[in-house]
C-alpha cells in the first residue's frame, strides 16, 4: 500500500503544475491589480510607474517563469494587498477552513446516515416522503441565503448562538449547519438509493430467511455495504465544502481562506490567489487519496496495484 | 465498521477543539463585557498593513488614525490645526521651518525627534513602488536643524503641503525602531505616537488596540480596549448590531436603515462624505457630447434630486461641484442645488441638431457606491424622457477600471470621487486639458490657465478664488454632470455618543459612553 500512496502523491506534481498554470493565466488575463491599487483619480503615469516597479509590465511568459522560479523554491511571491509572503498567510487561514470543512462533512455525514436508512427502509411512508422533499429543499438552497437566514432565526430572534466569528463551538454551529445542509441532502438522496438496492440482494434474504433481527439486517448487511459509495460521495464532495466556504466564511465572518481567496479575487492579488488555489488543490488530491485508502479498510477485497 | 467510527469520533474531536485562546474577544457579546468598556467596531474590510505609506484604503486608515499622529490635522471644522508639531514657520516658497512638540514619545518609550519625520517623509516621497509616493514625491528632502526642529523643503512652491501632511499616509514613523528591528517586525508589531497601541491582528477577523499610557495629550481612559472586527457581508453587520455584538457598523446598506433605526438599543447616523457621484462625458469629436448644448441638455434632463431621495433614501445631496464645503477652494453656491428642465433640454437638443434624440453608453460600477447601479438605472430613464435612448453598461470595478485605462469609454460614464487632501485643488484637476487626452477630451484654455495658475500659487485667498472660478466654468460648461455628494452611514448602539465625521475615520477618543 506504501507504494500505492507515494505513486499517487508522485501524481500529485503535474496535476499541480497544470492547475498553477491555469491559474496564473486566468488572473493574468484578468488584468493589471495596479489600476485597483490606485484611487479613482490616480494619473496614467502614476499608474504606469507601479506597474513597472512590481514587474508587471513584463511579458506573460517572463513573469510565469519567475513564478515557477520561485514555485519550486517554495515561494508564491508577495501579496499585493499585504505586501507580505503569500503561503504563510494562507496556512495562517488553513485551520479555520479545516475546523468548518470537517465540522460541515461530519454534521452532513450524522444528519444523512440515520436519514437515508430510515427513508429506504420506509419507503413511500410519510417519513420518506418528508426526507426526499427536505433533501430537495436542502440541496436548492443557496448557502449565502442559508446563512443569513439562520443568522435571523438563531442569533437575532433567539439568541441561541454568535451571529459571526471564530473561537467557541458556538461560533461554529451556524456556519457548519450552512454548508452541511446541502451536502446532507445528496448523501441523504445516495443512501437511500444504494440501500434500497442492497436490500434487495439475495443474500439480504438469506439472512432475513434465516431469522436474523430487522435491524442487524440492516445495519450489519445493508449499511456496510452501502459505505462504498457513501465513501466516494463525501471525498468528492470535499471540493464542493471547499468551495462552499467562500461564501459561509464571507456571511460568518469566518477568518479562513475562503475569505481570503474572495478578497484576493476581487483586488487581483496574483500571489494569494495562486497559494490559496494550490493549497485547496492539495486538499482535494489528498482527501481522494483517504477515500481509496478507505476503500481498503472498508472491503479488503479491493487491491491496490 | 469500527475503524470509520473511530475515525469519526478523532475528527469530531478536532472540530469540537478549535482555538480556545480567541474565544474571549471573538465572542460579540462579550462586548458588553462587566464593565463595558470596550468599544466594538465593525468594519467591511481587513485593514491592508500597518505601512502607512503602502495602501490607498480608508477603513485602514480609520484603524491607523488611533494609532500614529500627523505633523497636522484637520479639526471638527475641516480647519487644518498642528497635532505633532507646535510652531511652523514658512521660509520661502519651498521650505517650511517646523518644531515638534515636547514630550510626545512612541508607544515603544522611543521620544519623537526630527529624524523620525525625515525618515518617514523622505521615505515616501522617493521610493515609487509605495502607492503613497504620488502624493509625496513633491517633497525633496527634510533637512534636520536639532531634535525637534526641521524643515520640509519641496521641489517647486508646493501650495498643498499642509493638506499633505494632515492626512493618509503622512502619520510619523518611529526611525530608530524600524532600523534595529526591521520592518517585518514593524508591520507585525506597529508603533506609533497616537492614542492607542497595538494589541493583537487577526487577519480577516480583528484587530485590538489598547490605551497608551504615555500619550502626548494625556491617556485616553474611556475605552480600555478598542475591537475593529471584519464582518464582510452587510446582513452580518447589522445583525451584530441588533443583537448587541459590536456598537458601531459601518456602510448601512440603505435597505437596514429603518430597520436600526426601530430597533431599540440602535440608531442611525450620518453624515456626508468626500465623496461626488458624477457622469463623466467624452467631449471627443464625434461623440454627441462634445456639443455643449447636448452636455447641458442632458445636465438638465436629471432630476438629481429624484435620485438622493428615492433611490438613496436621502442618503445624499444634490450638488454641481464636487468641491463641497469643508474641502478648500469650494464654490458653496453651487452645492445643495442643481438645474432640472425637460423641455429647456429638449430645446438644446433640436438646437443641437438631435431634434429626435440620439443612442449613448452609460458605463456604471455594480456595488462599488451607495446604489450604483440603481441610479444608473433611474438616469436611463430620465434621459428616455428627452429621446435619448441609454445603452446602460454595468460592470464589475476592475472591468470598469480598465475599460477606462484603456480609453474604451463611450459617451459617458458613472463614478465617485473623494479627495482625501481637502483641497479642490485635485478635484478641479479633473477638468486639466492634457490629462485625459483620449479618454474625455474636454479641453478649456480659461479652466487651464486658472489651474496653471493655482497649481503654485501661494496666496491662500486668490487660490481659493481661482479654484472657485473653475467650478463655475465647469457649472456652465459641463463636462462632467454633478449628481450628488455621498452620505456615510453607521448604525450606531444606544450606549454610546458617536458622530461621524466627514473624512470617515473612527477615533475612539471621540467616543464616549452614554
Amino acid at each position: 500500500m506504501a507504494s500505492y500512496i507515494f505513486k499517487r502523491l508522485g501524481e500529485m506534481i503535474p496535476v499541480l503544475l497544470i492547475i498553477s498554470f491555469i491559474v496564473f493565466a486566468l488572473v493574468f488575463v484578468a488584468g493589471n491589480p495596479v489600476a485597483l491599487m490606485l484611487p479613482e483619480d490616480a494619473s496614467q503615469e502614476d499608474i504606469d510607474q507601479l506597474t513597472a516597479s512590481l514587474g508587471l509590465d513584463q511579458p506573460f511568459l517572463v513573469q510565469y517563469g519567475k513564478y515557477l522560479f520561485h514555485l519550486v523554491q517554495g515561494e508564491f511571491g508577495e501579496s499585493f494587498r499585504y505586501n507580505t509572503s503569500a503561503l504563510p498567510l494562507v496556512l495562517e487561514r488553513l485551520p479555520a477552513t479545516l475546523e468548518l470543512a470537517v465540522a460541515a462533512l461530519v454534521l452532513a455525514v450524522t444528519m444523512a446516515i440515520p436519514l437515508g436508512i430510515w427513508s429506504a427502509t420506509k419507503q413511500n411512508s410519510p417519513v420518506d416522503l418528508l426526507a426526499a422533499g427536505g433533501s430537495v429543499i436542502g440541496k436548492a438552497m443557496p448557502n449565502f441565503w442559508l446563512g443569513i437566514m439562520l443568522i435571523l432565526i438563531f442569533s437575532v430572534m433567539l439568541g441561541w448562538f454568535p451571529v459571526s466569528g471564530r473561537g467557541t463551538l458556538g461560533h461554529l454551529v451556524l456556519p457548519a449547519l450552512t454548508l452541511a445542509t446541502g451536502l446532507a441532502a445528496e448523501i441523504t438522496r445516495l443512501l437511500r438509493s444504494s440501500m434500497i438496492e442492497i436490500l434487495n440482494q439475495d443474500y439480504i434474504r438469506t439472512a432475513r430467511s434465516k431469522g436474523m433481527r430487522e435491524g442487524m439486517v440492516v445495519y450489519k448487511h445493508a449499511f456496510r455495504n452501502s459505505l462504498i459509495p457513501l465513501v466516494t460521495v463525501v471525498a468528492l464532495q470535499t471540493s464542493t465544502v471547499v468551495g462552499g466556504t467562500l461564501i459561509t466564511e464571507t456571511v460568518f465572518s469566518w477568518p479562513g481562506l475562503g475569505q481570503l481567496l474572495i478578497q484576493a479575487v476581487h483586488t487581483r492579488d496574483m500571489a494569494i490567489v495562486q497559494a490559496c488555489v494550490f493549497v485547496i488543490a492539495v486538499l482535494v488530491i489528498f482527501m481522494n487519496l483517504v477515500a481509496d485508502v478507505l476503500y481498503r479498510l472498508l472491503d479488503p477485497r479491493i487491491k491496490y496495484e | 465498521m469500527k475503524k470509520l467510527w473511530m475515525f469519526i469520533t478523532i475528527v469530531l474531536l478536532l472540530a469540537g477543539c478549535g482555538d480556545g485562546h480567541e474565544d474571549a474577544a471573538e465572542k460579540g457579546t462579550e462586548t458588553k463585557g462587566e464593565s463595558g468598556r470596550t468599544l466594538t467596531i465593525a468594519i467591511g474590510t481587513d485593514i491592508v498593513s500597518f505601512d502607512i505609506h503602502n495602501h490607498n484604503n480608508t477603513s485602514t486608515e480609520a484603524v491607523h488614525d488611533n494609532m500614529f499622529n500627523y505633523l497636522f490635522k484637520r479639526d471638527e471644522n475641516n480647519v487644518i490645526q498642528p497635532e505633532l508639531v507646535e510652531t511652523f514657520d514658512i521660509i520661502d516658497d519651498r521650505t517650511v521651518e517646523m518644531t515638534l512638540k515636547e514630550g510626545v514619545t512612541f508607544h515603544n518609550g522611543d521620544p519623537l525627534t526630527s529624524e523620525d519625520v525625515k525618515f518617514t517623509l523622505e521615505r515616501v516621497a522617493a521610493d515609487d513602488t509605495l502607492q503613497e509616493y504620488p502624493n509625496y514625491k513633491q517633497i525633496k528632502e527634510v533637512e534636520v536643524i536639532d531634535d525637534r526642529t526641521f524643515r520640509v523643503i519641496t521641489h517647486e512652491a508646493e501650495p498643498s503641503l499642509f493638506h499633505r501632511l494632515s492626512r493618509l499616509g503622512s502619520g510619523i514613523l518611529p526611525k530608530t525602531y524600524i532600523e534595529e528591528e526591521g520592518w517585518d517586525n514593524f508591520l507585525a508589531n506597529p508603533v506609533g505616537t497616537g492614542p492607542y497601541q497595538f494589541k493583537e491582528w487577526v487577519r480577516d477577523s480583528k484587530i485590538v488596540l489598547t490605551p497608551y499610557e504615555n500619550y502626548f495629550e494625556g491617556v485616553v481612559e474611556e475605552w480600555d480596549e478598542v475591537v475593529f472586527r471584519v464582518i464582510p457581508e452587510n446582513s452580518t453587520r447589522v445583525a451584530e448590531l441588533l443583537t448587541g455584538g459590536v456598537d458601531i457598523a459601518v456602510n448601512l446598506p440603505p435597505a437596514d436603515w429603518e430597520r436600526v433605526a426601530e430597533n431599540e438599543g440602535t440608531s442611525v447616523k450620518t453624515e456626508t462624505s468626500n465623496r461626488t457621484i458624477m457622469l463623466i462625458l467624452r467631449a471627443t469629436e464625434g461623440y454627441p457630447t462634445a456639443d455643449l448644448r447636448v452636455r447641458q441638455a442632458l445636465d438638465l434632463a436629471i432630476d438629481n434630486k429624484a435620485i438622493t431621495e428615492n433611490v438613496l433614501r436621502g442618503g445624499g445631496i444634490p450638488t454641481k461641484t464636487r468641491v463641497a464645503p469643508g474641502n478648500f477652494g469650494a464654490e458653496e453656491s453651487l452645492y445643495n442645488t442643481y438645474d432640472y428642465d425637460v423641455e429647456k433640454a429638449k430645446q438644446l437638443l433640436k438646437e443641437a441638431g438631435y431634434p429626435d434624440g440620439f443612442e449613448m453608453t452609460l458605463h456604471s460600477p455594480h456595488g462599488r457606491y451607495l446604489q450604483d447601479a440603481e441610479v444608473a438605472e433611474l438616469i436611463a430613464g430620465m434621459l428616455q424622457a428627452v429621446n435619448v435612448d441609454v445603452r446602460l453598461e454595468l460592470m464589475e470595478w476592475s472591468n470598469f477600471v480598465e475599460m477606462r485605462q484603456a480609453g474604451e469609454n463611450k459617451d459617458a460614464y458613472l463614478i465617485g470621487l473623494g479627495n482625501s487632501m481637502f483641497d479642490g485643488a485635485y478635484s478641479v484637476d479633473w477638468y486639466r486639458s492634457d490629462r485625459f487626452v483620449g479618454e474625455t477630451d474636454y479641453k478649456n484654455e480659461e479652466i487651464d490657465t486658472l489651474l496653471e495658475a493655482s497649481a503654485v500659487n501661494l496666496d491662500v485667498d486668490e487660490r481659493a478664488k481661482q479654484i472657485q472660478e473653475i467650478q463655475r466654468i465647469a457649472a456652465k460648461e459641463v463636462p462632467h454632470i454633478m449628481l450628488h455628494q455621498e452620505t456615510i452611514n453607521y448604525g450606531v448602539s444606544d450606549r454610546i455618543e458617536f458622530v461621524p465625521s466627514m473624512d470617515e475615520m473612527i477615533y475612539a477618543p471621540a467616543i464616549s459612553r452614554k
